[in-house]
């Protein structure tokens, strides 16, 4: 029997991305696409913040949540050296969500970076597995991709350098869809990844008409669950902007709601 | 033998010591969320001004070495919608829990603005902490808690807005701490309570930018806890009012260490970031102490310092 937060499996998926599994049957039956579990790595005793990841699956059978990460710093190098066995302290199902699309929607999934970790239940709950329109600067950062065509979802990639794909931004596949949509189809969009990519995909989200397409916004968290202000992103407020909470008001916010700088 | 928990602050009392950080605690409606916020001493809320105020530009925190750095510049909902909105006031009031509102302003008739509205709605509302030291807000603010003459002239002014007990929050960067806590009790507080946090920076050498937007933040967490215990000490010894302490609180010793210092109660605020049920730990890890050592009730340990 495992321990609550315990580690069932850490392992590398490839370069600096790895994937983790722990043990947490009340986070796996509650959690939804798009929401997060904010994590305390007990291990680190000088680190006092915990470390959010978006939930990249569950299985509410076995109790187990599955996170899929970057190292990028102290916190996820310690997380990355953590063998099974290993007890971390799991805060969530935090943050809204992603509203599922209907089943005759076609949900179109645009992701950078960690977004394809960010999307993955959307295609597994969804009726239809849809497309993931992805954008990476290269073959090294392209994660999850057959997790999400062996459920049938129809993988499309754009890199910097053109190693893989087309070459440009996942925007480009974007603008590619929005202007030759297949006839009859109905089509719900979704986005997570750095925010210049987000920002570029609402804008064309919004002059396509579809505002209500959700984009996952996140900035860096403390409390995790709406009290301290530190994690705010811009929402329009009238003709200027307001901070949003995007740990307990988002993380998912529609393409319409969000404030573009310019 | 149940040991008496309960704390006499003069004009009010808590069930016990251990009160939440403003800022760190939301409106006590997240934290609910988790568990029952009336088993704390009191909830204390997150800043209030008589406007709607933005708060600073993103990025607004950085981790430290055993802390953090914040610059979240007192973004908050306004008096009107704190005294009638959902989640704050109404809903606070049904949950039974001890409130006190921490009260900001950029002027003198702002800050007895403020006062003077919780004054004339005042149900459910145990006290006023006034912030007369947020170091990330650039007019009013700070000025206020680095000036005795300036502290002196808003407490007084405040004082005379309100008949709510008032708790003055001390700024800790200033050299004689002990003038400061003599001050407010001068003009008219009933408490002091300190510290915030202390003026700091953090560089990333990479990018050659700082890691805060602000430029400088205010500094907290177990990194503090040594300069806090240091001013609570001196403060208590400047004062005849109540003295309530913090600043690096993460589990019971922690708390008593502030109490032994001569504060009559203590706040957590960073610890609860990391484990969100900090502020009901703490309160377990005193009785644990208390009842290890003997006492009977927990005042018996304000400032039974041996030296
Ligand atoms: C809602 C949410 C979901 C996330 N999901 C994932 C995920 O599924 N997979 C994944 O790999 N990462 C995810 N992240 C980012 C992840 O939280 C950070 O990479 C992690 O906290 C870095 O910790 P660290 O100690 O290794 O790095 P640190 O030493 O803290 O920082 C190293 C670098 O990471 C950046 N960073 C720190 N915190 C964040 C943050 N919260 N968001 C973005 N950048 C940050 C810092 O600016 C710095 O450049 C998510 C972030 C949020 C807010
Ligand atoms: C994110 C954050 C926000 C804060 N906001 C406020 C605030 O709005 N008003 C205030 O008086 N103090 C504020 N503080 C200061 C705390 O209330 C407290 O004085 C300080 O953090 C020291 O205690 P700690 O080390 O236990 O956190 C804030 C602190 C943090 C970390
Ligand atoms: S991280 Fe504290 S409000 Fe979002």
């Amino acid at each position: 029997m495992y321990k609550i937060g315990e580690i069932v499996s850490n392992r590398c998926l490839k370069g600096d991305y790895f994937q983790a599994v722990f043990y947490h049957p009340e986070i796996a039956v509650k959690a939804i696409a798009g929401q997060f579990v904010h994590v305390q790595i007990t291990q680190m005793s000088a680190n006092i913040l915990r470390r959010p990841f978006s939930i990249n699956n569950t299985d509410p059978e076995a109790g187990t949540v599955q996170i899929t990460y970057k190292v990028v710093g102290s916190g996820t190098e310690v997380l990355s050296k953590l063998a099974p066995g290993a007890v971390c302290d799991l805060l969530g199902p935090l943050g809204n969500g992603y509203k599922m699309p209907a089943d005759d929607e076609i949900p179109v999934m645009i992701a950078g970076g960690y977004g394809t970790a960010a999307m993955f239940m959307i295609s597994k709950l969804a009726k239809n597995k849809g497309m993931l329109l992805v954008g990476a600067r290269g073959d090294a950062d392209l994660i999850l991709l057959e997790d999400y065509q062996a459920q049938g979802t129809e993988v499309k990639v754009a890199t910097n350098d053109g190693s893989v794909g087309t070459q440009g931004f996942v925007t480009v596949l974007l603008e590619d869809l929005l202007k030759n949509p297949e006839p009859g189809k109905k089509y719900r969009f979704y986005a997570c990844g750095p925010t210049p990519m987000l920002m570029a995909a609402g804008k064309m989200l919004c002059a396509a008409g579809r505002a209500d397409g959700e984009l996952s916004l996140d900035h860096v968290m403390c409390c995790g669950v709406g009290a301290c202000f530190a994690c705010v992103v811009k929402v329009k407020d009238g003709d200027t902007f307001r901070y949003a909470r995007s740990c307990s008001e988002g993380p998912v916010f529609t393409a319409g709601e969000v404030y573009y700088e310019n | 033998m149940k040991i008496d928990m309960s704390v006499d602050l003069g004009k009010f009392k808590l069930k016990n010591p251990v009160m939440t950080a403003s800022g760190t605690f939301g409106y006590g409606y997240e934290y609910n969320q988790l568990y029952d916020i009336s088993r704390l001493g009191a909830v204390v809320v997150k800043g209030i001004a008589p406007f709607v105020s933005n708060g600073n530009p993103t990025p607004r925190v950085a981790e430290t070495a055993s802390g953090m750095l914040n610059a979240i510049g007192l973004q908050g909902p306004g008096v009107d919608k704190f005294l009638h909105g959902d989640h704050y006031m109404p809903f606070l009031r049904t949950t039974g829990a001890t409130v006190i509102v921490n009260i900001w302003g950029k002027s003198i008739a702002d800050y007895c603005e403020v006062a003077r509205r919780m004054d004339e709605e005042p149900e459910g509302i145990t006290a006023l902490e006034v912030n007369i030291s947020c170091p990330n807000v650039k007019a009013g603010g700070v000025a206020f808690g680095t000036d005795t003459k300036l502290l002196n002239e808003v407490i007084s002014a405040v004082r005379k807005s309100t008949t709510l007990p008032l708790i003055v929050k001390l700024s800790p960067n200033v050299t004689k701490i002990g003038d400061f806590a003599k001050a407010a009790e001068d003009a008219g507080a009933d408490a002091v309570y300190l510290i915030n946090t202390l003026t700091g920076m953090a560089i990333n050498a990479e990018t050659r930018k700082p890691k805060i937007a602000n430029l400088t933040g205010g500094l907290s967490g177990p990194a503090v806890k040594p300069v806090a215990l240091r001013m609570v000490y001196e403060a208590s010894k400047a004062v005849t009012i109540p003295v309530i302490g913090m600043g690096g609180i993460c589990n019971g010793i922690d708390a008593v260490e502030f109490m032994l210092a001569g504060a009559k109660a203590v706040a957590v605020g960073t610890a609860t970031f990391a484990d969100p049920y900090a502020p009901l730990k703490v309160i377990d890890g005193i009785e644990d102490y208390l009842k290890r050592h003997n006492f009977k009730s927990v005042s018996e340990i304000v400032g039974a310092l041996e030296i």
